[in-house]
């Protein structure tokens, strides 16, 4: 088991945004959470290295424990752990940008790991060339376009070598026709076998490439499944809902 | 003009001590900025609290005062300070308040977004602060940051009061001496006018060299 959540609750205000949540990630299984917006699914997944904090219940990632009843030192201390375990993706791509695409992917591995720099370096190259990129190493992220990015971003989230990837709404800020290269490139994880939880809105991807697909509506998991399972027959009445009015605007039903 | 060359070489030492001035209370402003800076959006509420009352006094009274505060006030308490001392300590104090404001600012610009990056790849506050956050908050800072150091050098001016031969007062003593007002003012004026230039010019060069990335 690579994630296990167990209760996780989360409230904004008084407002619940996640109810006991009981969710868990197998190893190298890929699972996509959908939902309308303000379902949790993002809060969810943020809840999983400690970007939101936890108003109740406990989760364990890649065997760090973290139980909303610990002190705040001792939480922050197993979230740092779990977060050198994780790579996360954002919807903004939030690469850093007085930093050259390379000097983005070896950031933590300088900083974080203490890497000699030539290796830093050598990792970086690698890293680039994998997500296509190698040529843009000393672009800024301001000389590049979202989808190179976002590219850079998961390299950078893979630098660390993480045990699993969260994916935060990656292609929602990109325009069309970009969405392609950076799906491409999560596609390709999926099939090294990386561990992967993507939030996105992606309905082709999800069928594709998910293992099972979870679908979350008001802070509760509503359904989850196989994806040709729920996309062709959904079991409940709002999964149902979600999926005609995705497909409906999108006119893209198969 | 004659009488300014005649007593190029007083006024150029007077220039000098403002120029030193201004620097030794810019480098320790800086200093005081951030600290106050980082104290006002730190989540400790007292430390928060000192810092906003430093800079709300500071910030409401006139420069005149705490210079005449730390060079006759302190003394009042048994502490006398030499005046290029008192000079110092008040302006890096003043300068200090100022800066703080301008570096809280440039902080709370970066977009929430860094900081997350910074702590989903591992990193902690500090390294967050010093790797990802400070350097983008300096590009913002250096423009305000700048007129900070020129309004400084040009109310060096003030300490003249409490019997630092800075260039104003180096000025004054060759009027006293020669009873010509004309020729000194435009000459320290002209002084003080380059000065500020040479400051401007470095000034921008740094903000470019930090802005290479935009």
């Amino acid at each position: 088991m690579m994630i296990r959540t167990t209760g996780l609750s989360k409230s904004f205000h008084n407002h619940e945004v996640l109810r006991s949540i009981d969710f868990q990630v197998d190893k190298t299984e890929i699972v996509v959470l959908l939902g309308p917006s303000g379902s949790g699914k993002s809060t969810l997944l943020r809840c999983l290295n400690g970007l939101e904090e936890l108003s109740g219940g406990s989760l364990t990632v890649n065997g760090v424990d973290v139980d909303s009843a610990m002190s705040h030192r001792e939480k922050n201390a197993r979230f740092r752990e779990i977060r050198r375990q994780t790579g996360m993706v954002f919807q903004q791509f939030n690469l850093y940008p007085h930093k050259t695409a390379l000097e983005n992917v070896i950031e933590s591995l300088l900083i974080v790991k203490r890497m000699p720099k030539a290796d830093a370096v050598a990792a970086g190259e690698r890293l680039l060339k994998r997500v296509g990129l190698a040529e843009k190493r000393d672009a800024y992220p301001s000389r590049l376009s979202g989808g190179q990015q976002q590219r850079v971003a998961i390299a950078r989230a893979l630098a660390m070598e993480p045990a699993v990837m969260l994916f935060d709404e990656p292609t929602s800020a990109l325009d069309p026709e970009l969405v392609g290269e950076v799906l491409d490139v999560m596609r390709e994880l999926a099939g090294e076998g990386m561990t992967m939880v993507v939030v996105t809105h992606e309905m082709k991807f999800a069928r594709q490439v998910a293992n099972r697909v979870v679908f979350m509506d008001g802070g509760v998991i509503v359904e989850q499944g196989e994806p040709a399972s729920f996309f062709q027959s959904p079991q409940t009445e709002r999964a149902r809902r979600f999926l005609n009015q995705i497909t409906g605007e999108r006119g893209d039903k198969e | 003009m004659q009488l300014v060359w005649d007593n190029a070489e007083f006024l150029l030492r007077g220039a000098r001590y403002t120029l030193q001035i201004t620097l030794v209370s810019m480098i320790f402003g800086v200093l005081i900025g951030m600290i106050v800076a980082l104290a006002r959006i730190s989540g400790i509420r007292p430390v928060r609290w000192i810092a906003r009352f430093y800079v709300s006094v500071i910030r409401g009274t006139p420069v005149l005062v705490q210079i005449f505060f730390v060079y006759f006030g302190l003394a009042d308490y048994g502490l006398r300070l030499g005046s290029l001392t008192a000079a110092y300590l008040a302006l890096s104090i003043n300068v200090g308040a100022y800066l703080s404001e301008t570096f809280r600012g440039a902080i709370l610009s970066v977009p929430k977004g860094q900081m997350e990056a910074a702590y989903a790849a591992g990193m902690t506050t500090w390294q967050a602060y010093r790797r990802i956050i400070f350097p983008q908050a300096a590009r913002v800072a250096i423009a305000p940051m700048g007129n900070t150091f020129i309004g400084m050098l040009k109310e060096t001016s003030l300490v003249s009061t409490i019997a630092v031969t800075e260039l104003l007062r180096s000025a004054q003593l060759l009027i006293a001496q020669y009873y010509k007002y004309t020729p000194f003012y435009i000459g320290i004026a002209a002084m003080y006018w380059v000065m500020s230039t040479l400051f401007s010019i470095v000034l921008h060069a740094v903000e470019k060299r930090l802005s290479k990335a935009y």
